[in-house]
């Protein structure tokens, strides 16, 4: 057989195989269809050869050698044995020096029954060992953070863990201490693993060592049940696999989805299931009684009101009710809703975002767009965007490999210091209000820019932007995205957090869009005009579907009087929110892992999501809930099954052709398929515009940026992550804190456009004097006015 | 947490030595040593953490693997008695027991009133004037038990400011692997080895 000039061929085993010249042995005699145990190597990290089981021998001018397979890369003409009775002998003698201290505690170790060790030491170990000393013993167990235990005595030393937070999460809080004989991994003594990231260890510890404190002696491997679904967290849209016993949610894994998280999670992610099994989740329809209270009802009643209310301020007039959600719910359920609220409520008044996002036609239709993946090629990368660390950490994990491992330029823009900084190549600051500026003086590239500039010259570039706080205008984020279509072979990423905002977008869940990517002649109100429709009585009602304006929306206080005001609301939710608690009906839904249905994610990846749980009570799928409504108010929006609706997508939405569950269940489709699809067009095509919103002069501005563990719904509904949020506290420039006569730790009153809070201050040099930063969803509401006064509390 | 004022300055001109901050993780370990007395403490460790860049974690990583970084406390003295194979065959293991009974302080500990600290180590690459002892890293040769007891009773009464290798070597020395090099000005002035950079230098009394 020819070779071609970039593959090598080898011999392992007496088989002949080709590979990419360069592949490590290990890697190569894999694809050769030959396993090889091992502990230490993982394929996602750079190989270091600790743990020596993975020996195989190579023939060489020398004779037969043994060598380590993670650490050697394949050459033409290799010829390796794996299954000689040296190889065996050697990894035989590996296993008994790596069970020399462990414990043989399986049947009560959390990885026991899925154990590296175990099953490796069962298939290559010897019998038994000549060791009969006293094996080590530590205290044990010790919480290295609020959410991973450490039992030291466990751990086989193969720096899975510690390299897997040096090379690929960058927070190195875990390392080996007293090398030597009494090699141990810890923390440093009061600094915790406190990591976004810390679950991806216990995933990957090859033995019991890292065990994580929501799932520990919880379930046995063999007792779980598993579905392959994809996170509802963010929008980033992390391959995961589904993990439960008797009906309850017990974990999330990491799938390694190459072109999407690469088998990495955040641990918000991760830990972020135990919201299903709340004791909070609505289990029952509510209806509001005579006394202004909601109590339970049946379903009939339920619908009979919530579709007689619906009607009676329909027969008002046309385009009197409005819809707002659907950026949580699946694909199939926004596309239900979106028929729901245009067919049968006969509106287009209809938003999934609430104020706090970007431009609906941007999300679905701007070009060039650019995938996840295209960080692996890019020259150089264009953060201006929220802190991805905080919002979107495993793309702040492509990033960074990006900007480490494949050596791209990363310039950073933002208010503050974000996550990226220490592995930026420049970063850039500016006030809130004065992106503008910024982004013309950047542009310019002259004086200290220059660097920078020439930087963003260096194509291909990949530009991820998004607003980075709640004061910067939208227009700004586009503004900037037009900027970044112009340089070099340049693709845009718009980013926003909310999980399934994108499949929200494509579905036509927004005045201006239409399902499949296509533009609305006839825009309706957006989530703004809406509550102000609600507040002045020029809507006569609302339908939620999984959205709480009264806390996420960029004014909460007047989305709560927009809801108090309201003639009749309809709330279709997981929770009792502050939103749906104002609501004359409830209806409880089906969330995360109880429906079946696909999500996009914000590179426009189509994936699809399955069930695994029956859910609460009488919890139905909101796409049910929708058609029983609809068939109340004399039709039908053909929601019969989520299938059905699946295919009516795919047959009738444009850049959704051809994107079936059947493509998405099987084969290369479990990756996801990018949006237009296989037969799919796009009819939008967006090219941003450079209307910047012209700078305005404050003394004092306020940003506001979201944090990973807040105080929001379903991170609060869960024991390990509701502890994770932090007090709310006012960032200020030293400067500022002079210039108002304020010390670190005294308090200060805010008072924005919504609001006023009293807060702790930190220092913080890394704001541009004259900036304020508040965490957002922690407990101050201020108003997302960009302007602010603050005093000094005695 | 920031040093004196002085620690802080050699800390610079130590970091500007270095293309990488974090390659000069171990001589700041040593300044926060010297700072501190002898000891490496905590601080110490999260100081030469925001110097280097690196994570505490990855400097005590460092610092718990050499024994020459003292995180339990250490004497005004150290002494530490080669006790590796060339030193062990000729007596070392006497010379240590002669050390810890002069100065009352076992090995690996530090006496009460903070004068000395014992310790034996393994080989300080003087195996042909074997056996070696060092006090506060400075090097004699061809220690007999009975020169090492004077050795200690010197120390404890003469206190010097400086303890010069050569000026040892002299009074209590035997047998030296080389003694054709240049004469040694300079000594330590604590228990952290004689660098110039660090300050922990002193001129020969």
């Amino acid at each position: 057989m020819p070779s071609q000039p970039d593959l090598v061929t080898f011999t392992v085993d007496g088989k002949e195989a080709q590979v990419p010249a360069g592949t490590l042995l290990i890697e190569a005699v894999k694809a050769a269809g030959v396993h090889i145990p091992h502990f230490c190597y993982h394929p996602r990290m750079k190989p270091v050869g600790m743990c020596r089981m993975c020996l195989v021998q190579v023939e060489g001018p020398r004779g037969m050698m043994l060598g380590t397979s993670c650490t050697m890369p394949v050459t033409e003409g290799m010829v390796v044995h794996t299954d000689t009775d040296t190889v065996a002998k050697a990894q035989e003698g590996v296993l008994e020096f790596l069970l020399l201290n462990h414990p043989l505690d399986c049947p009560v170790c959390d990885r026991g029954g899925e154990c590296p060790l175990q099953d490796q030491t069962m298939a290559a170990g010897p019998g038994e060992s000549r060791f009969v000393e006293e094996k080590r013993h530590y205290p044990k167990p010790i919480p290295i953070s609020d959410l991973v235990l450490l039992d030291r005595e466990r751990c086989i030393l193969c720096a899975r863990c510690t390299r897997f937070s040096d090379e690929i999460s960058g927070d190195p809080l875990i390392e080996f201490k007293d090398r030597g004989n009494a090699t141990q991994v810890n923390t440093f003594p009061d600094e915790p693993f406190a990591s976004y990231f810390s679950g991806n260890t216990v995933q990957i510890c090859p033995v019991g060592a890292l065990t994580a404190t929501p799932y520990r002696f919880r379930a046995r491997p063999w007792d779980l049940e598993a579905v392959e679904s994809t996170c509802p967290h963010c929008s980033v849209g992390c391959r995961i696999s589904v993990q439960a016993s008797r009906n309850e949610a017990l974990r999330f894994l990491g799938v390694d989805n190459g072109p999407v998280n690469q088998g990495w999670l955040c641990d918000k992610g991760r830990f972020g299931f135990e919201f299903l099994n709340s004791g909070d989740r609505l289990d029952t329809p509510l209806v509001r009684d005579e006394d202004g209270d909601l109590v339970e009802a049946s379903w009939a009643e339920a619908l009979d009101r919530a579709a007689a209310g619906l009607s009676a301020a329909a027969a008002e007039g046309p385009g009197r009710l409005a819809g707002l959600g659907g950026a949580r719910s699946t694909n199939e359920e926004a596309y239900a809703f979106g028929r729901f609220v245009r067919e049968t409520l006969g509106s287009n008044h209809l938003d999934a975002q609430l104020g706090d996002g970007l431009d609906p036609r941007v999300l679905a239709g701007i070009t060039p767009r650019a995938a996840i993946d295209d960080l692996e090629r890019a020259r150089t990368v264009l953060v201006w965007a929220p802190d991805l660390k905080e919002e979107l950490p495993v793309l702040y994990l492509r990033v960074r490999r990006a900007a480490t491992e494949l050596g791209a330029n990363l310039v950073v823009v933002h208010p503050r210091a974000t996550g990226l900084d220490p592995v930026a190549t420049h970063t850039l600051r500016y006030r809130p209000g004065a992106g503008t500026e910024m982004l013309r003086r950047l542009a310019d590239g002259s004086g200290d820019l220059a660097a920078v500039r020439a930087a963003l010259d260096e194509g291909p570039v990949v530009a991820i932007i998004g607003r980075p706080g709640l004061g910067d205008d939208p227009r700004l984020a586009e503004a900037v995205m037009a900027f970044a279509a112009g340089l070099p072979d340049a693709a845009v990423l718009p980013v926003t957090r909310r999980s399934n905002v994108y499949g929200a977008a494509d579905m036509g869940l927004a005045p201006t869009l239409l399902p499949g990517r296509v533009a609305n002649d006839a825009p309706g109100r957006d989530a703004a005009g809406i509550l102000e429709g609600l507040a002045s009585g020029d809507l006569g009602g609302l339908v939620l579907l999984g959205s709480d304006p009264a806390t996420d929306y960029v004014e909460p206080q007047q989305a709560a009087a927009a809801l108090d005001a309201a003639g009749f609301t309809v709330a279709i939710d997981l929770f009792l929110t502050p939103s749906a608690a104002k609501a004359d009906v409830v209806l409880p839904a089906l969330g995360f892992a109880e429906t079946e249905g696909t999500v996009t994610n914000l590179e426009g990846r189509v994936q699809k999501v399955n069930r695994l749980l029956p859910g609460p009570g009488s919890a139905r799928p909101a796409h049910e809930i929708l058609e029983d409504l609809a068939r109340r108010m004399g039709g039908s929006i053909g929601a019969a099954s989520a299938e059905a609706l699946a295919a009516e997508i795919a047959g009738t939405a444009p850049a959704y052709a051809g994107i079936t569950w059947e493509a998405l269940s099987w084969g290369a489709g479990r990756e996801g398929i990018v949006a237009p699809g296989p037969e799919g067009s796009q009819p939008l095509a967006v090219a941003p515009e450079d209307h910047a919103p012209p700078p305005a002069a404050r003394d004092l501005v306020l940003h506001q940026a979201r944090v990973l563990y807040d105080r929001g719904t379903l991170t609060q509904a869960g024991p390990s992550l509701a502890k994770l949020a932090k007090e709310p506290a006012a960032y200020v420039h030293p400067e500022d804190a002079t210039r108002f006569g304020i010390k670190a730790g005294a308090a200060v009153r805010l008072t924005g456009s919504g609001g006023s809070a009293e807060l702790p201050v930190v220092l913080d040099p890394s704001l541009v004097a004259g900036t304020v930063y508040v965490p957002l969803h922690l407990g101050a509401a201020l108003g997302a006015g960009l302007e602010i006064s603050m005093e000094a509390v005695t | 947490m920031t040093w004196s004022r002085a620690t802080e300055t050699r800390a610079a001109a130590i970091l500007a030595r270095y293309p990488e901050k974090r390659s000069a993780v171990m001589p700041l370990l040593y300044l926060a040593m010297a700072e501190e007395g002898g000891d490496l403490t905590e601080d110490g460790m999260r100081r030469v953490a925001e110097l280097t860049g690196l994570s505490a974690a990855q400097v005590q990583a460092v610092a718990s693997f050499y024994t020459m970084y003292k995180r339990d406390g250490v004497g005004r003295y150290l002494v530490s008695v080669c006790t590796s194979i060339s030193c062990m065959l000729c007596g070392g293991d006497e010379v240590l027991d002669a050390v810890a009974d002069e100065t009352g302080v076992p090995d690996g500990e530090t006496g009460e009133d903070g004068l000395f600290s014992v310790e034996h180590v393994e080989c300080i690459g003087a195996c042909g004037g074997a056996p070696a002892v060092q006090v506060n890293y400075e090097l004699v040769e061809g220690v007999t038990p009975e020169q090492a007891r004077s050795l200690c009773r010197w120390l404890a009464e003469q206190r010097p400011e400086t303890v010069v290798g050569d000026d040892l070597q002299e009074r209590f020395g035997g047998q030296r692997s080389f003694d054709w090099g240049p004469e040694e000005a300079e000594g330590a002035t604590g228990p952290v080895p004689a660098f110039g950079p660090l300050g922990t230098t002193g001129e020969r009394s």
